[in-house]
């Protein structure tokens, strides 16, 4: 299979000794849909803007469709399509207007590109409003109008930088499968990043989860949840007791996680191993709050590879980075 | 590099027709500034009255005009030139801003990942930024010339004469949008370009000759108004008015150095703009 982008060693270090990627490697193989995820600040972005040639790599290299992208970017740029995180479109324009504007940027035939401005509306149900002004639209016809602009001249490979953020459950289902369509029928490679893991479990080939720009680890999501192994329960006692150790001597446990009062028991084959741990946790005067069983998900990846839980990194300290990024961008 | 510099340009044109506020204030202002300026500052009017009789009034006004306003036969016919080159100066002045915004709503960023030419970036805004000022340029002058009292020219006055007054402008405003595109190149911040515009507009306007003759200023003012590329579109702009159909050798100086101050701060302010705009 063709690589169509190799990452060797990527590091990106900005002005202020930050370092955004630290010494990252990957392949995307042709036709995949590639999912880099990862929480605010992990350096996803800033690994989209290393391989579409918007900034400079402090160290290692990248190629696009074997083009180098420090070396050759006008190649790269022709062959690539980007869906940027923040909306780009131009406002004071109307939304066909933005896409032919693309079209001529990338020399589309005239032609070529009134029949494809078509299609491309069509396919994210924007034909009506093609004619209005941008500013007239809600923020999710603009998201899938940015979706298509960078479509326009049949790029290889599509660049997708959270394309599903900020949108409610039902426009993500509509992106979903549009994506999935480029993707299969389209035969464009998309390499996209995101901070919903099930986005990555429902859409991707191949996820590498990245954190404080290094990759944790990164396979299919199948692969990534046989990190985990078997099955996971979830027990949350009604007070905090200290049973680590009881729970870790049951047969079938493999690893035992303590969160205040609750539990995470990872099983090799969790039919023996139930009974035993409810047993024993009433055997010792406890009482049970709440009790899940789940299969393997990406969460618990996350958990396992980068030590600590996906949703608390989200909230707190990557908020206020977050604050930073936009308030240093504006 | 064509297409895309013609794409943007029209970007560019479509956002500021679709702007009505816009074009208005861009026609308005100067129309303002002619009214204004041609009354309340006309020079000839600042002696008093009663010194004289009213016939040697009119004789000492006259001979103001002759000495000092290079025969024109009134203040605004003196003003339209200056104003002209301001109104160019002035819209060339925010010839960036648009830049600014790009980059700051992330535009800009998508059109360095495509494959245009940098240059096409800069060139679209200065060409954009001409044609949004010689359009009003040209209404202001039909406009000076309609008013009662108002713009004069010397009956010898042909289209030749009109064709090079707007080739005069058009130098201006290609040097300045150029040279502001650049200024603005790598700006993030609306309030730091209109700091520059401030810095630079009003000294550019008062050592040039656009309001008032280079011979009423101090010695140290003349040196920078003769060298000031306004007062050589003005002075131009003013001659081919008041003295009709010329020897053209008299505005040739003026031209040569015109062309010379567009096409040296276009390619400056290219070659600027393409290394601003390389990847961090
Ligand atoms: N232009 C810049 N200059 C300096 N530091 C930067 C710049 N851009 C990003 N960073 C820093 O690099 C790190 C990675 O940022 P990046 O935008 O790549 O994260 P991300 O994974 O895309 O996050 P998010 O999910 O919030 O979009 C952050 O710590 C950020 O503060
Ligand atoms: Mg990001």
């Amino acid at each position: 299979m063709t690589r169509v982008i190799e990452v060797e060693n990527l590091t990106k270090i900005y002005k202020g000794n930050i370092k955004a990627v630290d010494d990252i490697s990957f392949d995307v193989n042709e036709g995949a849909l590639f999912g880099f995820l990862g929480p605010n600040g992990a350096g996803k972005t800033t690994t989209i803007k290393l391989l579409t040639t918007l900034a400079s790599i402090t160290s290692g290299k990248a190629t696009v469709l074997g083009h180098d992208v420090s070396k050759q970017p006008n190649m790269v740029r022709k062959s690539i399509g980007i869906v940027p995180q923040d909306l780009t479109i131009d406002n004071e324009l109307k939304g066909n207007e933005n896409i032919m504007l693309a079209a001529k940027l990338y020399h589309v035939p005239n032609h070529v590109a009134k029949k494809r401005v078509e299609d491309l509306l069509e396919l994210v149900g924007l034909t009506d409003a093609a004619n209005r002004l941008v500013s007239t639209y809600s923020g999710g016809m603009r998201k899938r109008l940015e979706l298509i602009v960078g479509l326009v001249h049949e790029p290889k490979v599509l660049f997708m930088d959270e394309p599903t953020l900020g949108l409610d459950v039902n426009t993500r289902k509509i992106i979903w499968d549009y994506i999935r369509e480029l993707n299969k029928e389209k035969r464009v490679t998309i390499f996209m990043t995101t901070h919903y893991l099930e986005e990555a479990d429902a859409l991707c080939d191949v996820a590498a989860i990245i954190d404080r720009g290094k990759i944790r680890a990164q396979g299919s999501p199948q692969e990534l949840k046989e990190i985990i192994g078997g099955e996971v329960i979830t027990i949350e006692l009604t007070k905090e007791r200290d049973l680590q150790d009881f729970f870790s001597s049951i047969k079938g446990v493999k690893e035992v996680k303590k969160l205040g009062s609750t539990y995470g028991i990872k099983l090799g084959m969790a039919e023996d191993a139930i009974p035993a741990i409810i047993d024993g946790i009433y055997a010792r005067g406890v009482k049970i709050k709440a009790l899940s069983c789940s299969k393997p998900s990406l969460d618990q990846v996350f958990l396992e590879v980068t030590g600590k839980e996906f949703r608390e990194e989200e909230s707190a300290e990557a908020a206020s980075r977050r604050q930073d990024i936009i308030a240093r961008r504006g | 590099m064509l297409t895309e510099t013609l794409a943007l340009t029209v970007r560019e044109l479509k956002k500021w027709i679709r702007t009505p506020a816009s074009v208005f204030i861009a026609l308005f202002q100067p129309l303002v500034w002619i009214a204004l300026f041609g009354s309340a500052f006309n020079p000839t009017n600042l002696i008093p009255s009663s010194i004289a009789t009213p016939e040697v009034m009119a004789q000492i006004r006259q001979s103001i005009l002759g000495q000092t306003f290079g025969n024109a036969p009134n203040y605004i016919t003196y003003l339209t030139g200056g104003i002209l080159s301001l109104l160019l100066l002035f819209t060339s002045a925010f010839s960036g801003g648009s830049l600014v915004l790009d980059r700051r709503f992330g535009y800009l960023n998508k059109l360095l990942a495509s494959p245009i030419s940098r240059a096409s970036i800069f060139l679209s805004r200065v060409f954009a930024t001409v044609v949004k000022g010689m359009i009003p340029s040209l209404i202001v002058f039909f406009a000076a010339l309609s008013i009662p009292d108002g713009l004069k020219l010397n009956p010898s006055f042909t289209l030749l004469d009109g064709l090079l007054i707007f080739l005069t402008l058009f130098l201006l405003s290609l040097g300045f949008s150029s040279l502001f595109t650049a200024i603005a190149m790598r700006m993030t911040k609306w309030e730091s370009l209109v700091a520059v515009v401030n810095l630079l507009n009003l000294p550019l306007l008062f050592s040039s000759s656009a309001l008032l003759p280079v011979t009423s200023m101090p010695d140290w003012l003349q040196a920078i108004a003769k060298i000031n590329p306004i007062s050589k579109a003005a002075d131009a702009t003013r001659t081919l008015i008041v003295q009709g159909s010329v020897d053209l050798s008299i505005i040739m100086l003026n031209l040569t150095y015109l062309i010379a101050f567009a096409a040296i701060l276009t390619i400056a302010g290219g070659i600027a703009s393409i290394i601003a705009l390389r990847t961090e």
